[in-house]
């Protein structure tokens, strides 16, 4: 039989136009037409769960403040979450879930460092892109790998900090107190290194309990050695009772504290002793108070899209974070790829609202946050006192 | 320096003490160790935490509702956990009053945890906050209320043992549960009673220490911890050893922190328990024999 010219043309322009129909414009992973599908990795249930949830409740919030804009290049974000239980033997099937079930082109989330630890060999091995909101270990982001970046400040950046900031002021007999956890550990040896580098030691070295029920005997070492300021590596419990204990005895140091104690006017309520926490300055990884004028926007905006959330700063680690991802992500174009928008981030410098700096990240530094603020109780209100600027 | 280590070790002590005392009241009865009894402990600061805090009770008040909280829950640990497993191997209620502490950790943890900046609470002290001076010392009010508090249940658990029907029946449980049983005595009914009474006497002693710490569901290990070694350092099973022995750990504690290095100060209780159980099994005031057995 034989075919008409028409006929068979015909046929292979239906079959052209099935074909541009069923095939989206991008054919990336978690891209279509009209929408981006980033995971979310992170904490949803159990004792953490409102830490993790509210990060991504923040970054949320500014994914939908881009969808109801138009979208990135007229693309609708969808942000899907995975619970981790901030365990790492929970994190695997997690990180799993995201890549291969749900098919999202990016992830973004990670607020417990042994989940996200766990996870980093699956999405490197997926050569997913992962931009970390909350969690602090330095091996995931050092050394680089072209894929990861952070936008919290990583765990040493703290202890670097605190004293930088302590030279800063001129202070010159310095003292530790310290908690010797996995937790502590991993703040005090940058923090003896941080230290050497700058050829000082310690006036006095104390160690406490992250639980305890006494701190006098940590107080009166520090006053025996006469340090005009103490760095604080404790978790809130413990500072509470070395700020009590040493205004008990009269000891009232300069004391630098960790992002434990960051919001300091709540601290300073939980001591419960008028005065003992005003020469108390503490690291922050954002530049503002939750209660800020600055932040009063994104207050509303949060509470509006999740009614059962009161505007903390957990909110504001993820409204950094989204706000750097949506300029990565708008920097990476139309023709958005892992690579495109990897590529983009791998030299993008953002001002965001939260942060007292730009989240800057280049192609030899992935962690990109190294603006840490320094907040201390003025006139009884907790303010912003300074910035450091991170390097090591 | 040494009047101030003293201080805090005695304000401590008091507090294992009174832990301590509890631990002992339920080992004396039933021959078991409440492995649930740190987190009965935290569970009453909880009570009190609610009532005074939150629902804006005053401190007495709260006081009052975590001690009758604490023996509700140490009878309900009574009939959950050691009374279906009376006669199993001691292992078994071991491994039972540590599952039934994971369950009121959960519970506590569900209820009070996880709040926003940490997993704690912040206990405001009931009287004045500011340190006062006694003997040449600066002291915290609410420290000297803890050794009141101590005191008070020293002389209240005294009385009652040696005055009361409901003690005299639990001494007589404590010496022979087959004798008092067949002497009338409903042994069961002693057992709730005990173990309620270690558990309020417990909350009553978070509901002391609580404005002096903050409050977190994982506070109960800890003291249960020094609570034992108080009472392995008294002599296991005997009330004057827990006591006695509750001052000497919180004092020991103070001054190995405050003379040789702070990071003794966490460990003295384990050092504690080794060196008693190595070189004086029955510890200071204990019976060889009670040991033995």
């Amino acid at each position: 039989m034989k075919r008409s010219p028409f006929a068979a043309g015909t046929a292979a322009a239906v079959l052209a136009a099935a074909w541009m129909h069923a095939v989206p414009a991008s054919a990336e992973t978690g891209v279509t037409d009209d929408t981006i599908k980033i995971g979310a990795l992170g904490v949803l249930t159990g004792p953490n769960a409102k830490f993790g949830d509210t990060i991504y409740n923040g970054v949320e919030a500014v994914y939908k403040e881009a969808n109801a804009t138009g979208g990135i290049h007229g693309r609708m974000i969808e942000y899907v979450r995975e619970d981790d239980r901030c365990q790492a033997s929970e994190a695997v099937g997690a990180v799993k879930k995201l890549i291969h079930q749900h098919e999202v082109f990016m992830i973004h989330g990670g607020a417990c460092s042994n989940a996200s630890l766990a996870a980093k060999p699956e999405i490197v091995a997926a050569d997913v892109p992962w931009v970390i909101t909350a969690s602090t270990a330095s091996s995931l982001t050092d050394p680089v790998h072209p894929r990861i970046f952070t936008t919290m400040l990583a765990g040493w950046m703290e202890s670097y900090a605190q004293v930088q900031y302590a030279i800063d002021l001129g202070m010159e007999r310095i003292a530790i107190v310290a908690q010797h956890d996995n937790w502590g550990r991993s703040r005090y040896d940058p923090l003896i290194e941080a230290f050497k580098l700058h050829g000082i030691e310690p006036v006095a070295d104390e160690e406490i309990a992250p639980d305890p029920t006494d701190g006098t005997p940590q107080a009166l070492r520090l006053q025996a050695a006469q340090a005009d300021a103490v760095i604080l590596i404790l978790f809130p419990k413990a500072a509470a009772v070395i700020l009590r204990d040493a205004y008990k005895i009269g000891y009232k140091p300069f004391l630098i504290g960790g992002s434990t104690v960051g919001d300091v006017g709540v601290f300073a309520n939980n001591v419960g002793i008028p005065g003992a926490a005003d020469k108390l300055h503490a690291v922050s990884t954002i530049g503002y108070t939750a209660d800020d004028p600055a932040m009063a926007e994104w207050k509303a905006k949060v509470e509006a899209a999740f009614p059962n959330d009161t505007f903390n700063i957990y909110h504001m680690f993820g409204i950094a974070s989204g706000q750097f991802v949506v300029e990565a992500l708008k920097r990476a174009g139309r023709d958005l790829t892992r690579e495109s928008v990897s590529q983009a981030m791998n030299d993008l410098s953002v001002e965001t609202d939260p942060y007292a700096g730009p989240i800057t990240c280049t192609p030899t530094d992935h962690q990109c946050h190294n603006n840490a603020a320094w907040f201390g109780l003025v006139d009884g209100v907790t303010k912003r006192v300074g910035v450091t600027a991170v390097t090591r | 320096m040494f009047a101030y280590l003293i201080a805090s070790g005695i304000s401590t002590g008091a507090l294992y003490a009174m832990v301590a005392i509890g631990l002992v009241l339920v080992y004396r009865s039933t021959g078991h160790i409440n492995f649930s009894h740190g987190e009965l402990f935290m569970f009453g600061g909880f009570i009190a935490y609610t009532c005074f805090v939150i629902l804006g009770m005053p401190y007495f008040v709260s006081l009052v509702v975590a001690v009758i909280g604490g023996f509700a829950l140490g009878v309900l640990c009574d009939r959950t956990v050691y009374r279906p497993l009376i006669k199993a191997p001691a292992l078994t209620m071991v491994l039972a009053t540590v599952g039934f502490s994971f369950l009121i950790k959960g519970v506590a943890r569900f209820f009070w945890g996880a709040r926003e900046g940490g997993d704690y609470v912040a206990f405001p002290a009931a009287v004045d906050p500011s340190p006062i001076p006694v003997g040449g010392i600066m002291v915290f009010p609410q420290q000297l209320l803890v050794l009141g508090g101590a005191f008070f249940f020293v002389v209240v658990f005294t009385i009652f043992f040696r005055r009361t029907r409901w003690g005299k029946m639990m001494q007589a449980t404590a010496e022979n549960a087959t004798a008092a049983y067949l002497s009338g005595i409903r042994v069961e009914r002693v057992y709730t009673m005990t173990w309620g009474t270690g558990a309020c006497i417990a909350s009553a002693a978070a509901v002391l220490m609580a404005p002096l710490t903050l409050l977190s569901p994982d506070v109960g290990f800890n003291l249960l911890l020094r609570a034992f070694a108080a009472t392995v350092l008294g002599g296991l099973g005997s009330m004057p050893g827990a006591i006695i022995g509750g001052f000497l750990v919180g004092i020991i504690e103070s001054l190995a922190g405050g003379y040789i290095h702070t990071g003794l100060q966490e460990v003295s209780a384990f050092i504690i328990i080794i060196v008693v159980l190595v070189f004086r099994p029955a510890g200071l005031f204990g019976i060889r024999r009670l040991r033995e057995t």
